[in-house]
């Protein structure tokens, strides 16, 4: 009697502990049943692979989450990322290290503008990046004539290599993402400025009372942020060898849930860095198995929105029962 | 003394409506650049463009009323819009199907339910953050009208639609004095019923308002629902508008329903979303649009407008703040 209740007890524990990898290898088995492909090893590399843009950009808006804040412009620095490089290349002739550091810069800029808008104005980052979505969105049609793709297929080798190149028998994207997760672990989790970055997050008023540089630092995270959606945007360009504008703002949604399904991993709800990447190979996972099964585009969407609702749900859950007990 | 403390009165009084009065010398302008800006004809049309508008945004008002106007902690329900095309999805393959009118509108009203409830729970109950759940929920509700849908465009001219459209009431337009008729029905619910005034309680302190007794909890949980239904209601001026169900209308009205709403808010003397700010946001928007899209300027050029709008109006709020304080 007691036995079975004190397994019971640890069953329960187990899952509350670890709702989340339950749900991760709920569904990877699915998967892996639903079509033995899923498995094979080239696959696995084509989930890690087919997330990279996606990491690039939740990282991002992780950094961002992490001071309390959110940015729905991120989108919009990789648009210019990648129209600042294509434009760089076609009309400049510039080399692939020119264009990458010029979409970045372009990128950038974008972060700047934000942080006006949010040290300099104080406007809330939401209004204030939703603001700069619809003047980001509205530049491109501008710029391109109504949102025409700029393609440019005489585009250097050395630059398209960002997308389909190798590194030590990785695909240069993955090294991209892998590197940018190095430098933002240790930035924002190894650091005191991370610290910084996390104890303004946590209590802007107590933070600015213990003498953190708040305005400096939000200065910087707009900025670091774009700048690194724009590396994404040089991947996507180097992918499809061209510019499509108004396509960053499909990131957005899966960037945010990523950072939110990993901050209900962390221990006090934070959003973190390998948080952020767990959530990422989740999401990257499901789009992979799904599309894998064969199933009818629009059902394939629906069911993703669906799984992202109920992970969140339960992560969230996962993280109150942990610790209430 | 009392005389300056009526000065000072007055100052923040203006102070507190420069937004207001910007947004319309602005406006102004526009109309006496845009030939025929200040005719009957252009109010209607203005009117009629900003219905759906001020639909969504009365719901997003009311969960924003309840919840606190925190953009992320707080109250706030994007998947309204998602809820919107869902329903009129619905509608349009029932009825082209051969379907009645009362099965669709009962299926939609039951899928608005359902979607209300599912976003009430989450934040309610699971606890996670409004903004979160209902960005998720637009997705996914998005997604499931695009299967309903089989994300294709469906023309629809059923009578009742048409009439929405294009029908008069005593010489005036049917869709304008329906969603005159709803806009009066929620402000009685919101500013002059005791639920109304328990959900602004709720969401200007959370915590008073919980120990004086009310449930919050349920206050939030009706709000959701009561977005829902807004945009249940929503759909079918978007199937009037549209002449049908078509794909893609959802995010646009996403990102005018958040603009109008917080522009209300802007617009309000103590900077609080209010349903009569979120129905003013929406209308002047759309006359804002009208007027330099008569002006003859180029429809690129429109996010630019709005997002220069949502940083001039905010900015200058916070900035007229500020200088009231000091």
């Amino acid at each position: 009697m007691q036995r079975s209740a004190l397994s019971i007890h640890t069953l329960r524990n187990i899952l509350i502990q670890n709702g989340f990898l339950v749900v991760f290898a709920s569904f990877f088995m699915v998967f892996a049943v639903s079509n033995p492909v899923f498995l094979q090893g080239d696959n696995l590399l084509n989930v890690v692979e087919g997330s990279s843009v996606l990491m690039i950009m939740a990282l991002a808006m992780t950094l961002v989450v992490a001071t309390g804040g959110i940015d729905l412009s991120l989108g919009i620095g990789l648009d210019f990322g990648a129209a600042f490089a294509v434009v760089a290349m076609k009309s400049y002739g510039m080399d692939w290290a020119g264009a990458a550091l010029v979409g970045v810069l372009g990128g950038a800029v974008v972060g700047i503008f934000n942080a006006g808008l949010i040290v300099g104005l104080r406007m809330s980052p939401f209004l204030a990046t939703l603001g700069t979505f619809f003047i980001g969105s509205s530049v491109q049609r501008i710029f391109t004539n109504g949102g025409g793709p700029n393609s440019h297929r005489q585009m250097p080798q050395s630059f398209r290599d960002l997308a389909t190149g190798d590194i030590l028998g990785l695909p240069t994207e993955v090294v991209i993402a892998a590197v940018l997760i190095a430098v933002y672990y240790i930035g924002l989790e190894r650091s005191i400025w991370g610290r910084r970055v996390h104890a303004m997050g946590m209590q802007r008023s107590a933070a600015i009372v213990a003498g953190i540089p708040v305005d400096r630092i939000l200065v910087l995270v707009f900025v670091l942020a774009a700048a690194t959606a724009a590396v994404g945007g040089l991947v996507a360009a180097a992918n499809i060898r061209m510019f499509t504008p108004l396509s960053g703002f499909s990131y957005l949604l899966d960037a945010i849930a990523a950072v939110f399904i990993g901050a209900a991993l962390h221990r006090r709800g934070r959003p973190n860095v390998l948080g952020t990447v767990a959530g990422v190979l989740f999401i990257g996972m499901v789009t992979n198995g799904l599309n894998l099964m064969g199933l009818d585009f629009n059902l394939k969407d629906a069911l993703s929105g669906i799984i992202l609702v109920v992970a969140l749900a339960l992560s969230v859950v996962q993280r109150k029962l942990r610790s209430a007990n | 003394m009392a005389p300056d403390a009526r000065a000072g009165d007055w100052k923040t009084r203006i102070m507190g409506l420069l937004p207001l009065i910007i947004f319309l010398l602005l406006l102004t302008y526009v109309g006496t650049q845009a030939p025929n800006f200040f005719t009957l004809v252009n109010l209607g049309l203005v009117l009629t463009q900003s219905l759906t508008v001020v639909l969504v945004s009365i719901g997003l008002s009311a969960v924003v009323m309840a919840g606190g106007d925190d953009v992320v902690s707080g109250g706030i329900d994007l998947s309204i819009p998602a809820t919107t095309v869902l329903c009129a999805g619905i509608i349009a393959v029932i009825l082209t199907n051969g379907g009645g009118l009362v099965l669709a509108v009962v299926l939609a009203l039951a899928a608005s339910i359902v979607v209300g409830t599912i976003n009430a729970v989450l934040v309610t109950r699971a606890g996670l953050s409004p903004l979160l759940t209902t960005l998720a929920m637009f997705v996914a509700v998005v997604g499931v009208n695009n299967v309903v849908t089989a994300s294709k465009r469906i023309d629809l001219d059923h009578p009742v639609i048409t009439d929405l459209r294009s029908g008069t009431v005593l010489g005036l337009p049917l869709g304008i004095m329906i969603v005159a008729i709803v806009t009066l029905a929620a402000w009685h619910l919101l500013h002059r019923t005791r639920w109304g005034m328990h959900l602004q309680a709720a969401g200007g302190s959370r915590d008073a308002a919980a120990i004086s007794g009310l449930r919050v909890d349920r206050l939030v949980r009706q709000t959701y629902i009561l977005a829902a239904l807004m945009g249940f209601t929503t759909s079918f001026f978007i199937l009037a508008r549209g002449s049908g169900s078509s794909p893609g209308v959802e995010d646009n009205l996403m990102l005018e329903m958040v603009l109008a709403t917080f522009l209300g808010a802007a617009f309000s003397p103590r900077r609080i979303v209010t349903m009569w700010g979120a129905v003013l946001g929406a209308v002047l928007v759309s006359a804002i649009s009208i007027g330099f899209k008569s002006m003859g300027v180029d429809v690129f050029w429109t996010g630019l407008i709005k997002g220069t709008l949502i940083v001039v109006v905010v900015a200058l709020a916070a900035l007229a703040q500020r200088g009231g304080r000091g």
